[in-house]
C-alpha cells in the first residue's frame, strides 16, 4: 500500500477519480442544453468570465462541452479495453497453459494480426461496419485484443512454470483448478496494469478515430470529435481545439502516471 | 614499478586496515544500516575470511572498500578504510576522490564476484574484458595488451588460451567463466583481492580447482586475500584469520584454528555446530540429527530408525530413461536428445532415506519428477507400493499422488503469492476430498503443529514468512495427504546454515514418527552422509555407484564418487586438503544425436548392496 | 542457413495470413459496399449491376481468389476513386511515407537514446525526474494534437515550414524535407517519448548488472562503464521495441498525413476508408501490415550482428 503513496500515483490516481466523477455525473447535472445551445453572436469568442474555454463555431459553451465530452470518450475507451480483456485473458491463459499445437496456432494468429497497426485495424473495422459508438467500441476492443492475449499469454507461461504451479499439480490439482487458484491470479496484477495502460492507449484511439469521423458521430459528442470540428478554426480559434487536446492529454496522462505506479508496486517482472 | 617488488610494503602495515565501518542505506523506510561497526586489518600474503548468513553484511562490507557500494544507493557513513598503495603511501579510500579510486579498482585491489554467469559482458568478447583493464592501469595497446591478456589465461590455467580470446562469454562454461573473471582481477597484479562468495555458484568439484586456483594465484604473488563466503567448510580450507559477522556487526575475530576449536561467542558456536562435516559419520549405523546448540536433548529424543531387518521396498525404479528432445531445422524436428536419465534403477524402502546425490545437469531432479510422473519418463518402470506409477492413467495418477509428495528447493517460488497459507495446504485435502469444512481446519491447523508452526499463521500470506518458516509450510503441503514418499529436492540447499540444520531435523523427526520414505535430491554430500540409509551417486543421467551410505561415503568404488568425496571442503582447518587446480575432467555431455546407440547401464556388485557401473565402452 | 530459410517460410506464411485476414475485416463485415458507393437512396438495378460489376455475388473463396491471384500477377487492380492502377498509387504513396516514418525515427532515436540513459544513470535523482516527466508527459498527447500545435507554431506564427503538401523527393529534395519535417515532428515527439521511457527502464535493468559492477571494480570510467558496457547491451532491446513501433508509427501516419494533407500511405488509405473503395482498402491495408513485419524481421536479423548469445543458436 505505502509503496502506492508516491506523489505520482497520488496524482495520477486522484485525477483519474475526478475525470471518472466527471464522466459519470456531468450528464446528470449539467442540463443538456449547456452545451447544445447555439448562438450564431457568440460565434468562436475567446476564454471569457461567462466562457470559460470560450465558445465553439456554433456559439457552444466550450467548457460544458468539454464536461459532457468525458463520458462518451471514457465509455468508448472503458467498453472497449473491456471487450479485449475479455476476450484476451482467455485466450492468452489457454495458450499459455496449455501450450502445445492450439498455443502454436493461436500465436501464429496473433502475431500475423500485430503487424496490423492498432489504428488501421480499428479505423478500418470502424469504417466498415459503419461509424457510429458501439461500433467504434467494437471497432478499438478488437484491435487492441492481439497485443493483450500476446502479453498475457507470456505471463500465463511464466506463472504456469513456477515450482508452486508444480507443487499443485504434485497435490492433485486438476487443470481447472490450477487455473483458477494459481494461474490467474498470478496473471492478474498484470492484467490490471496493462487494462490500465490500454485504457490511456483507448481514449487517444478513440480520439483519433473521431478525428477522422470515423468514431463518435454528431449529433453526439466526444473530445476528439471537437478537435476535428475545430481544424477550420485553427487560425482564429485556437481554444476550440486546444481545450480539448488538453482534456485529452489529462486523462492520459493521469492513467498513464498511475499506471506506471502500478506496474512498478505489481508487475512481477519490473521488481 | 610492477610486479613482485612493490608488493612489499614498510614493515608491520597491514595492506587494509578497516576502522569502524558503518555503511547505511536509504529506503523506503528511512535510513538503514548495512554494515554497523566493523573493523579489521589484512597483512600482506594472508587470507582473511569474512564469514556470516544472509543479511550479515559480509558482501557490503567488501563492496565498500572499493566504494562500489555507491552505486547501489549506499552510503559510507563512518570509520575508515587505509589502504597501503604500492607506492607506500597510506590512503583512507572512505575519503578518496572518484578519479583516485578508479585508479585504485582493478589495479592495486582486484575483486571477484559471485555469478560467474552474469560476471562478463554477454555483447563483448574475452579478449576486449581482459585487456580493457590492461590498457586503462598499465597503457598496454595492441598486441601487448593482447600477450599479457594470454599469459593471464594461461596464469588461470584455461585450456585452448588462444581461442578463449575471441571467443564470448556463453560459449565457456561456469567454471571457465569464473577463471576468466579471476584473471581479469589479477590482470594488474593486486596488492588486495576481494573475492566475495567466489564459489557459491559453481559445482563442488569446480568449487575445489578455483579454491586452489586463488589460493596459489595467493602465494605466487604474495597479495592479501578478503574472502567472502557463508560456508563455514570454504572457510576452514582458506583462512588464516576469520571474522564472523552477524547482522552488521563483527561477533568475533581470530586465527581460523582459534575460531574451530575455542570459539567464544555464543553466535559462533551455534553456527560450527550446525555444520555438518564430512567424515564424521564414519562408523555410525544410522542417520543422525544435526546439532542445534542449546537443543540437544530434545532432538536425540526422537532418533531416525536404523536399517531394520525386514526391509519392505517401497518405491521400486527399474531402468528409468527420460530424455529431452532438442529441436531445430525447418520442420522444427527433434535433431538431438538430452540423455537426463537414462536406465536409472534402484529400490527404496519404507521409513528409509535414499539420497541422489550429484552435480548440476547430473539428472537428479529430472529422475525425481519423472517419479511423480510432474516429467514424463521415456521408458521404465516404477512400483511405489502396488501402484504402477507408469501405466497409470491421469484420474488414476491424481489418486497415487496422495502416496508420492515433494518439497520443492525454493521456498520462494514454490508457494502462491495470492493465497493464503491455509488454502496452500488444505489443497491436497481438497482436491482428494479428504476433508472439508471444520475438519479441514482442524487437520490444516494440526499439520502446522506437526511442523511447528504457529496456528496464526494459517491466514497469512507467503510474503509475510521467512524463508524455512516457508519451507515448513511445504513440508506441511506434502505431509498433507498422508503420503509415504516424499521427494525432497534440494529442499535445504537455499538456507541458511542454522535454519538448514532445523529443517533437516523435522524432516528425520517426521520420518521416525510416520515411517515415511525420502528420496533425499542434494548436491551436499556432507548433509547427505549425515541423513541417508543409502545414497546414489549421479553422473550424466546415469547411476555411477549405489549403495548403503557407510559402503559409498567409507569405500567409494567409482572414480567419479572419488573425486567428487575429495572436492568436498570439509569444517574443519586441521583436515584441509591441498587442492590441485587444474581442470581434469573431460568435457563431456548428456546431449546425443537421435537414434545414436546407448549401453545399458550395468553394475558389479562389490559388497553386498553396493553397486558400481560398469565402464561405458562409448564414454 | 537453416535459421534463413526457416525465417523466409515464416514470412511467406505470414504473407498470407496477414492477407486472409485483410480479405476477411474488409468482406465479411456486415455493409454494402454497392450502396455505400452509390448511397442509400440509389435504385436497385443499378445496385444490383455494380454488385455484378465488382463481382459481390460471388462466393468469398472465389473473391479472395481473384484478389490474391491479381496480386501474385503484379495486378492490383483501379481504385474506384482515383480511377488509377492501385499498383501506381502504392508506390508512390509508400515512397512519400517512407519518408515521414524514417525521419520521424531518426528525430526520435537521437534524442530519446540519450535521454533515456541519462535518466537511467541519475535514477531516483532530479535528471531523472525532468527526463521522466517529459517522457510521461510526451506519451499522453495525441500526435495529431502535436501536430495541431505545430502547425499553430511553425507554420502559423513562425512561418518556417510548410503546414500541408508533400512534395516528391526526387523532384525537389530539399522542398520534400520541408513539406516531411512537421509531419515527421508531429510523429516524432510521442515516439521520443516512448522511446526515451524504454531506454531508462532498459539502461536501468543493465546498469544494475553483475558485469557492470565488474567493469567498475575493473576501474573502468564511468563514461566507458555507461556508453560502452551499458548502452551495448541496450541497442538489442531498444531496437526491438523501435522496431514494433513503426507498426504504430504507420497507425499514427492517417491522422497526421490527414493534418498535413501530406499525400502518402495514411492519407490514401483515409480517402480509401472514407469513399469505401474496397479494392484500394484492401490493397493498401495488405500492404501496411507486410511492410510492418517485414521491418520487424530486418530487426530480429540486425539483432543477429547485435548479439552474440543469439547468434549462435
Amino acid at each position: 500500500m505505502k509503496r502506492f503513496l508516491t506523489p505520482q500515483g497520488v496524482i495520477g490516481f486522484t485525477l483519474i477519480v475526478i475525470i471518472v466523477a466527471i464522466g459519470i455525473f456531468a450528464p446528470l447535472i449539467i442540463p443538456p442544453d449547456m452545451a447544445t445551445k447555439m448562438k450564431m453572436t457568440m460565434r468562436l469568442k475567446p476564454p471569457s468570465m461567462g466562457y470559460p474555454f470560450g465558445t465553439d463555431q456554433l456559439g457552444r459553451d466550450i467548457f460544458f462541452r468539454v464536461l459532457l465530452g468525458a463520458h462518451t470518450s471514457l465509455g468508448i475507451a472503458g467498453a472497449a479495453v473491456a471487450i479485449s480483456v475479455l476476450i484476451g485473458l482467455p485466450l492468452g491463459i489457454i495458450s499459455g497453459y496449455a501450450r502445445g499445437a492450439l498455443d502454436n496456432v493461436l500465436m501464429r494468429f496473433v502475431d500475423t494480426l500485430l503487424s496490423f497497426p492498432a489504428l488501421l485495424l480499428a479505423l478500418t473495422i470502424s469504417a466498415m461496419l459503419g461509424p457510429s459508438i458501439p461500433n467504434t467500441i467494437i471497432a478499438i476492443g478488437i484491435a487492441f485484443t492481439p497485443f493483450l492475449a500476446r502479453i498475457i499469454r507470456g505471463e500465463a507461461l511464466r506463472v504456469s512454470a513456477m515450482p508452486y504451479v508444480e507443487a499443485a499439480r504434485a497435490a492433485g490439482t486438476n487443470d481447472a483448478a490450477m487455473i483458477w487458484r494459481h494461474i490467474l491470479p498470478n496473471v492478474m496484477p498484470l492484467v490490471i496494469v496493462q487494462a490500465t495502460i490500454s485504457l490511456a492507449f483507448a481514449i487517444l484511439a478513440e480520439a483519433g478515430l473521431s478525428f477522422l469521423g470515423l468514431g463518435t458521430q454528431p449529433p453526439n459528442s466526444s473530445w476528439g470529435l471537437m478537435i476535428q470540428a475545430s481544424r477550420d478554426y485553427l487560425d482564429v480559434a485556437p481554444w476550440t481545439a486546444l481545450a480539448p487536446g488538453a482534456a485529452v492529454a489529462l486523462t492520459v496522462l493521469a492513467l498513464n502516471m498511475f499506471g506506471d505506479v502500478l506496474r512498478d508496486v505489481l508487475d512481477p517482472r519490473a521488481q | 614499478m610492477t610486479g613482485a617488488t612493490a608488493m612489499h610494503p614498510a614493515e608491520g602495515h597491514p595492506i587494509i586496515k578497516v576502522s569502524g565501518l558503518r555503511v547505511e542505506f536509504q529506503t523506503d523506510d528511512g535510513m538503514v544500516a548495512g554494515v554497523k561497526d566493523v573493523s579489521f586489518e589484512i597483512q600482506p600474503g594472508e587470507t582473511l575470511c569474512v564469514v556470516g548468513e544472509s543479511g550479515s553484511g559480509k558482501s557490503v562490507t567488501s563492496l565498500s572498500i572499493l566504494r562500489l557500494i555507491e552505486f547501489g544507493g549506499g552510503r559510507i557513513a563512518g570509520g575508515s578504510l587505509e589502504f597501503a598503495r604500492g607506492s607506500g603511501e597510506v590512503i583512507d579510500l572512505a575519503k578518496a576522490e572518484p578519479d583516485v579510486m578508479q585508479s585504485i579498482r582493478g589495479n592495486e585491489i582486484g575483486m571477484i564476484f559471485q555469478e560467474p554467469m552474469t560476471s562478463l559482458n554477454p555483447v563483448f568478447t574475452i579478449e576486449r574484458q581482459l585487456t580493457d583493464g590492461l590498457k586503462r592501469h598499465r597503457g598496454l595497446t595492441g598486441e601487448d595488451a593482447r600477450g599479457r591478456a594470454l599469459e593471464l589465461l594461461k596464469e588461470v590455467r584455461i585450456p585452448e588460451p588462444e581461442r578463449r580470446l575471441t571467443q564470448y562469454p556463453h560459449e565457456l562454461s561456469g567454471g571457465m567463466r569464473q577463471r576468466i573473471v579471476i584473471a581479469m582481477a589479477m590482470a594488474c597484479r593486486p596488492r588486495l583481492l576481494i573475492a566475495d562468495e567466489p564459489t557459491t555458484a559453481l559445482d563442488v568439484t569446480i568449487q575445489a580447482e578455483i579454491l586452489g586456483l586463488i589460493d596459489r594465484l595467493k602465494r605466487e604473488n604474495g597479495m592479501a586475500v578478503l574472502f567472502i563466503t557463508h560456508d563455514m567448510a570454504v572457510v576452514a580450507q582458506m583462512a588464516d584469520r576469520v571474522v564472523v559477522m552477524y547482522r552488521g556487526d563483527v561477533v568475533e575475530e581470530g586465527p581460523v584454528r582459534d575460531i574451530f576449536e575455542q570459539p567464544r561467542e555464543a553466535y559462533t558456536k551455534a553456527l560450527l555446530a550446525a555444520v555438518p562435516k564430512l567424515g564424521e559419520m564414519r562408523d555410525k549405523p544410522a542417520p543422525e540429527p544435526m546439532r542445534i546448540l542449546g537443543d540437544e536433548t530434545l532432538r536425540s529424543a526422537a532418533p531416525p530408525p536404523t536399517i531394520g531387518t525386514r526391509r519392505e521396498p517401497l518405491l521400486t525404479v527399474k531402468n528409468l530413461t527420460t530424455r529431452f528432445p532438442v529441436k531445430g531445422g525447418l520442420m522444427r524436428r527433434t535433431v538431438a536428445n538430452v540423455h537426463a536419465v537414462e536406465d536409472v534403477s534402484f529400490q527404496l524402502a519404507k521409513g528409509e532415506t535414499l539420497s541422489l546425490v550429484g552435480e548440476s545437469g547430473c539428472g537428479k531432479s529430472t529422475c525425481g519428477r519423472s517419479i511423480l510422473r510432474l516429467v514424463e519418463a521415456d521408458s521404465g518402470e516404477i512400483q511405489l507400493d502396488g501402484w504402477n506409477v507408469r501405466g497409470l492413467s491421469r484420474l488414476d495418477l491424481r489418486h497415487a499422488r496422495r502416496d508420492m509428495q515433494m518439497v520443492f528447493q525454493d521456498p520462494f517460488a514454490s508457494l502462491n503469492p495470492y493465497r493464503r497459507l491455509l488454502d496452500q495446504v488444505a489443497e491436497p485435502l481438497v482436491n482428494f476430498g479428504l476433508a472439508s469444512g471444520s475438519e479441514l481446519h482442524d487437520r490444516v491447523a494440526h499439520l502446522f503443529d506437526r511442523v511447528e508452526l504457529p496456528r496464526s499463521f494459517l491466514r497469512r500470506f507467503p510474503h509475510e514468512l521467512s524463508g524455512g518458516q516457508r519451507q515448513r509450510v511445504a513440508i506441511a503441503r506434502a505431509l498433507a495427504p498422508n503420503p509415504k514418499l516424499i521427494v525432497a529436492d534440494e529442499s535445504v540447499s537455499a538456507l541458511d546454515v542454522s535454519v538448514q540444520a532445523q529443517v533437516l531435523n523435522l524432516l528425520m523427526e517426521l520420518q521416525a514418527d510416520l515411517g515415511l520414505s525420502f528420496l533425499f535430491i542434494s548436491h551436499d554430500m556432507a548433509v547427505v552422509e549425515r541423513v541417508s540409509h543409502n545414497v546414489a551417486v549421479m553422473y550424466l543421467g546415469r547411476i555411477v555407484e549405489i549403495g548403503p551410505r557407510a559402503a559409498v561415503f567409507e569405500n567409494p568404488r567409482h572414480a567419479y564418487t572419488r573425486s567428487l568425496l575429495d572436492a568436498v571442503p570439509i569444517a574443519d582447518p586441521a583436515r584441509r586438503r591441498p587442492h590441485d587446480d587444474r581442470s581434469f575432467r573431460p568435457l563431456s555431455s548428456p546431449i546425443f544425436p537421435v537414434g545414436a546407440p546407448v549401453e545399458p547401464s550395468s553394475y558389479d556388485e562389490v559388497a553386498p548392496g553396493h553397486f558400481v557401473l560398469r565402464p561405458l565402452a562409448a564414454a | 542457413m537453416t535459421y534463413l530459410l526457416n525465417r523466409l517460410f515464416s514470412i511467406v506464411l505470414t504473407l498470407w495470413l496477414i492477407s486472409v485476414i485483410t480479405f476477411a475485416v474488409t468482406s465479411i463485415l456486415p455493409g454494402d459496399v454497392a450502396m455505400m458507393i452509390l448511397g442509400t437512396q440509389s435504385n436497385p438495378t443499378a445496385l444490383a449491376g455494380l454488385r455484378e460489376q465488382l463481382g459481390l455475388n460471388d462466393p468469398l473463396v472465389a473473391q479472395y481468389g481473384r484478389w490474391i491471384g491479381g496480386m501474385l500477377t503484379g495486378n492490383f487492380g483501379h481504385s474506384l476513386v482515383f480511377k488509377e492502377p492501385i499498383a501506381d498509387l502504392m508506390a508512390q504513396k509508400m515512397k512519400a511515407s517512407a519518408l515521414i516514418v524514417v525521419m520521424s525515427m531518426a528525430i526520435a532515436l537521437i534524442c530519446a537514446v540519450p535521454l533515456g540513459v541519462w535518466a537511467a544513470v541519475h535514477r531516483k535523482k532530479w535528471q531523472d525526474t525532468v527526463s521522466s516527466s517529459a517522457a510521461l508527459f510526451g506519451i499522453s498527447l495525441p500526435d495529431f494534437f502535436w501536430g495541431i500545435v505545430l502547425i499553430l507554431l511553425f507554420a502559423r506564427t513562425l512561418g518556417w515550414f510548410p503546414s500541408s503538401g508533400f512534395t516528391d523527393p526526387s523532384v525537389d529534395f530539399l522542398g520534400a524535407i520541408r513539406h516531411a519535417f512537421l509531419p515527421s515532428l508531429a510523429l516524432g515527439l510521442g515516439l521520443m517519448a516512448h522511446l526515451t521511457r524504454v531506454t531508462r527502464s532498459t539502461m536501468t535493468g543493465i546498469l544494475n548488472q553483475e558485469f557492470i559492477r565488474v567493469a567498475r571494480a575493473k576501474g573502468l570510467s564511468e563514461k566507458s562503464v555507461v556508453w560502452s558496457y551499458g548502452l551495448r547491451n541496450a541497442v538489442g532491446p531498444i531496437m526491438t521495441v523501435a522496431g514494433l513501433q513503426v507498426g504504430y508509427l504507420f497507425g499514427s501516419i492517417i491522422v497526421v498525413e490527414t493534418l498535413f494533407n501530406y499525400t502518402g500511405m495514411g492519407w490514401i488509405t483515409y480517402q480509401a476508408l472514407l469513399n469505401r473503395d474496397v479494392p484500394l482498402i484492401q490493397t493498401s491495408v495488405f500492404f501496411i501490415a507486410a511492410v510492418v513485419m517485414l521491418t520487424n524481421f530486418v530487426v530480429d536479423l540486425l539483432y543477429l550482428l547485435v548479439d552474440p548469445r543469439i547468434r549462435m543458436q
